[in-house]
C-alpha cells in the first residue's frame, strides 16, 4: 500500500483534529469538576464548624430569693411548675458569671460579661429544675453554650489582629476566655441539637430541626400527591386515550407547564389554596400541594416516556394471552417502565426539595421558632432556612447557613441514592 | 368428517383510509392446520388478527400519527371492519362477546419470540393465573409442566424454571411462547410467521410440534415459506392485494392450482 503526500497530510490533520476534540472534552470535564470542587470546598470549610459548639462550665446558685420561689410555701404541683417556668433565670446566670470575675466593676464590661453565656442557658437551667435533677437552693455546675460571638471567635472566624474597635470580641472578653481555658472550663462538643432545635434569633441556639422536618413533610405531601396523579395520568394518556386534537392539546400544555417558572405556581397556590380555599398559611400541606403542581409535569412526562419505551410486543403478548388492558398495564407495562418512572419522580422531587420561590408566596418564609408536629403546622423548609440565615446579620449565621447547605446536599444524596437502589432493584427483578 | 371452527363471511377491514383486506370468506377447519400465504402486505396478518380481535387494539390507541396530506384525515381514528366471523357458529364481533374472553380461547404466537421478562415458570403460569385455571400451586405446577411438555420444552428447562425466559435461545423462546399460549387453555392457536426469526433446525422442531399440536388445537399459521406451508398444513389460502385468491387442500393448491396468480406465486415467478 502506498500513500501520496496528500493522503499523509490529510491523515495527520484528521488525527490532530481527533486529538483536539478529545482535549476539549477533557477540558470541559476538568472545568466542571473544578467548579464543583471549589463549591464543595468553600461550603465544607465554612460550614463544618457549625456542627460543633463551645461550652463553658459554670456553677449556678439556684437560691430561692433570686428565683422568687419560696421554699417554705406549700405549692400545688401545677403552681410549682408554673413558678419554675416563670422564674427569672437570667438573674441566676448574671450572678454566676459576675461571680467568676469579681474584679469586673465597670458597667459596660459587666454588660459584656453578662452576655458571655448564651441565652439558651436559661432554658437549660429551667429544664434541670423541671426534671428534678436539681432543687431550689442547690448549687449546680453546668456546661452551657457560649454566646455566638465568643463561639465564632474560638472557632477562629474572628481575626484577633484587627484593632479592638473593629472587632466584635473585645480584649477583655479574650482575657476572660483565656482564664476560663486555663481553668479547663471550656470545651468543644458536637452539637447534636443542631439537627433537632428550631430556628432562633440567637445563632448559637438556632437549629435546623424545624426546617428538616418541614422539608420532610413537604416532600411527603408532594410525593403522595404527584406520584399517584402523575403516573395515573401518564398511563391513561399513553395506554388508553385516543390520539386526537384534545389529547394533543393536553400534551402541549403539560410540556409547557414543565417550563413555567416556579414562582408562578406559588402565586397560584396563594390565590387558590390560601385566599380562596382558606388553607393554613405557612403549612407544609399547602407547600406540598404547590410543589406537586410544579412536579406533576415532570413526573407525567418522565412516566409517559418510560411507558412509551416499553416494547409493544410485550403488550401484544399479554393481550394475546387474554389479559385485560388493566392487567396488561399493571403486570407487564408498569414493571418494565418502573425504573424510568422512579428516575423521573426523584428528579422532580429533588427539584421540589431545592425550591424556594413558591414557598415564599405561601408564607413559608416566616420566622418560625418551633418544630412542626404535623403537615398543617407552620413550618419552614431547608432552602428557605438557608435563605433566612444568609440574610441574617450575625457573623455566626454564615457558618450555620453553610452547614444547612451541607445538610440539604446530604438530603439530596440520600434521595438520589434511594432512587439508584430502587432502580437497580426494579431492573434486576 | 371435519367441522368448521371458523366461518368467515365477506370480511373487510380498513385502516382509516387504507384498506387492509376485502371480501374474504373462508371456512377454517377444526383440528387442522390452515396456512395463509401471500406477499407482504397482502392482508394475511390482518386476517389472522381478526380471528382473535387483536385488530381491536388499533381502536384503543397507539396508532402513530399518520402522514396523509388531507387535513381532515390527519388522524387515524379507527380500523373499520365489516362482514362476520363466526366461531363455532357464534359471531365473535357481536356486542355480547368479550374480546378478552375470546383471546383466552384463541391464543396467539407472534413473529418475534416475545417472552415476558420474568422466569420461565412465571411466563407459562401467567395465563392460568389471570384466568383462574388453577386452584392450588400443585395444580398450577401441573399445568406448567403439561404446557411445557406439549411445547417440547420440558426436558430442556425442567431444572431451571426460575431462570428468566429471555435467557433461552431463540427457538426455545418461541416454544416457550407456544407453551405460554397453550397454558391459557385455548381451542385455537394463531401463529403469525412463528419461524421467521429462527434457524432451520429450530424451525424443524416447531413444525414437528405444530403437527403434534393439531390433535388438540385448531391452528392457523401465516407463513412466507411455501415449503413450510406445504410440509405442515392441511389447507392453504393464498392472499393477494387484500383479497383471498384461492383456498384449497394444501396438496391440491400446490400440485394443481386453479388460479394463474396462485400458480405464479407458488412457482416463484412473482411475490
Amino acid at each position: 500500500m502506498s500513500f501520496s503526500l496528500k493522503d499523509l497530510e490529510r491523515r495527520a490533520r484528521r488525527q490532530s483534529a481527533e486529538r483536539r476534540f478529545r482535549a476539549y472534552g477533557i477540558i470541559a470535564l476538568g472545568v466542571a469538576a473544578a467548579m464543583l470542587l471549589t463549591l464543595f470546598f468553600t461550603i465544607f470549610t465554612t460550614g463544618i464548624s457549625a456542627f460543633w459548639r463551645y461550652e463553658t462550665a459554670i456553677e449556678f446558685t439556684l437560691d430561692a430569693k433570686t428565683l422568687k420561689i419560696d421554699p417554705t410555701a406549700s405549692y400545688s404541683e401545677d403552681e410549682y411548675r408554673s413558678a419554675v417556668r416563670k422564674a427569672p433565670y437570667s438573674k441566676v446566670i448574671k450572678n454566676a458569671v459576675y461571680g467568676l470575675f469579681p474584679d469586673v466593676k465597670k458597667r459596660k464590661q459587666k454588660i459584656r460579661l453578662a452576655k458571655m453565656v448564651s441565652y439558651g442557658a436559661e432554658s437549660l437551667l429551667r429544664d434541670t429544675l423541671m426534671s428534678g435533677d436539681a432543687k431550689v437552693g442547690d448549687k449546680i455546675k453546668l456546661w452551657v453554650p457560649l454566646s455566638d460571638d465568643l463561639d465564632t471567635f474560638l472557632k477562629g472566624n474572628i481575626d484577633a489582629s484587627l484593632p479592638e474597635k473593629k472587632r466584635r470580641v473585645k480584649d477583655i472578653e479574650m482575657s476572660w476566655l483565656e482564664t476560663l481555658e486555663s481553668e479547663g472550663s471550656i470545651r468543644q462538643v458536637f452539637d447534636w441539637g443542631f439537627f433537632v432545635r428550631a430556628d432562633s434569633r440567637e445563632p448559637e441556639i438556632a437549629g435546623l430541626g424545624g426546617a428538616i422536618k418541614g422539608s420532610f413533610y413537604l416532600l411527603l405531601v408532594t410525593f403522595m400527591l404527584s406520584v399517584p396523579i402523575g403516573v395515573m395520568a401518564a398511563i391513561y394518556l399513553e395506554e388508553f386515550a385516543r390520539k386526537n386534537k384534545f389529547t394533543d392539546f393536553i400534551e402541549i400544555n403539560i410540556n409547557n407547564l414543565a417550563a413555567v417558572p416556579s414562582i408562578i405556581f406559588g402565586l397560584l397556590g396563594l390565590a387558590m389554596f390560601l385566599n380562596f380555599l382558606g388553607f393554613p398559611r405557612s403549612a407544609p400541606l399547602v407547600g406540598g400541594m404547590v410543589l406537586s403542581l410544579m412536579t406533576l409535569p415532570t413526573v407525567i412526562i418522565a412516566s409517559r416516556n418510560a411507558i412509551a419505551a416499553v416494547p409493544p410486543t410485550l403488550r401484544e403478548a399479554a393481550i394475546g394471552l387474554g389479559a385485560s388492558p388493566m392487567q396488561t398495564v399493571l403486570h407487564h407495562v408498569l414493571p418494565v417502565a418502573m425504573p424510568g418512572i422512579i428516575t423521573g419522580t426523584i428528579l422532580g422531587l429533588a427539584r421540589a426539595l431545592g425550591e424556594t420561590a413558591p414557598l415564599i408566596m405561601i408564607g413559608m418564609v416566616a420566622f418560625i421558632a418551633s418544630v412542626p408536629d404535623s403537615i398543617v403546622d407552620p413550618s419552614t423548609a431547608l432552602p428557605v432556612q438557608i435563605y433566612l440565615w444568609v440574610d441574617s446579620p450575625e457573623r455566626a449565621f454564615v457558618a450555620k447557613s453553610n452547614a444547612a447547605i451541607m445538610v440539604m446536599l446530604a438530603f439530596l444524596l440520600v434521595m438520589n441514592g434511594t432512587a439508584a437502589y430502587l432502580r437497580y432493584r426494579a431492573e434486576n427483578r | 368428517m371435519t367441522t368448521a371452527k371458523f366461518s368467515v363471511n365477506e370480511l373487510t377491514v380498513y385502516y382509516a383510509i387504507k384498506m387492509g383486506m376485502q371480501n374474504v370468506s373462508m371456512d377454517i377447519n377444526d383440528r387442522q392446520i390452515t396456512a395463509l400465504i401471500g406477499a407482504s402486505g397482502c392482508g394475511k396478518s390482518t386476517f389472522l388478527r381478526c380471528l382473535n380481535r387483536m385488530n381491536d387494539l388499533i381502536d384503543v390507541a397507539r396508532v402513530s400519527r399518520c402522514t396523509w396530506d388531507s387535513p381532515s384525515e390527519s388522524y387515524v381514528p379507527t380500523s373499520h371492519a365489516s362482514g362476520a366471523v363466526l366461531m363455532d357458529g357464534e359471531d365473535i364481533y357481536a356486542a355480547s362477546v368479550d374480546a378478552v374472553e375470546l383471546r383466552q380461547r384463541v391464543g396467539m404466537v407472534f413473529q418475534k419470540p416475545n417472552p415476558f421478562p420474568k422466569s420461565i415458570y412465571d411466563n407459562v403460569a401467567y395465563g392460568p393465573r389471570i384466568h383462574g385455571l388453577a386452584n392450588s400451586s400443585e395444580e398450577l405446577d401441573h399445568i406448567v409442566e403439561d404446557s411445557l411438555t406439549k411445547a417440547g420444552l420440558w426436558k430442556e428447562v425442567n431444572d431451571r424454571l426460575k431462570q428468566p425466559g429471555t435467557s433461552l435461545s431463540g427457538g426455545q423462546q418461541q416454544r416457550l411462547c407456544i407453551a405460554r399460549a397453550i397454558s391459557a387453555g385455548p381451542e385455537v392457536l394463531l401463529m403469525d410467521e412463528p419461524c421467521s426469526a429462527l434457524d432451520p433446525i429450530a424451525t424443524g422442531i416447531i413444525e414437528e410440534l405444530m403437527v403434534e399440536l393439531k390433535k388438540d388445537y385448531t391452528i392457523v399459521i401465516v407463513t412466507h415459506s411455501m415449503s413450510q406451508a406445504r410440509r405442515v398444513s392441511d389447507r392453504t389460502a393464498f392472499f393477494h392485494l387484500g383479497e383471498l385468491v384461492e383456498m384449497n387442500d394444501t396438496s391440491v393448491l400446490f400440485e394443481n392450482p386453479s388460479n394463474d396468480q396462485t400458480k405464479g406465486f407458488i412457482s416463484g415467478r412473482f411475490g
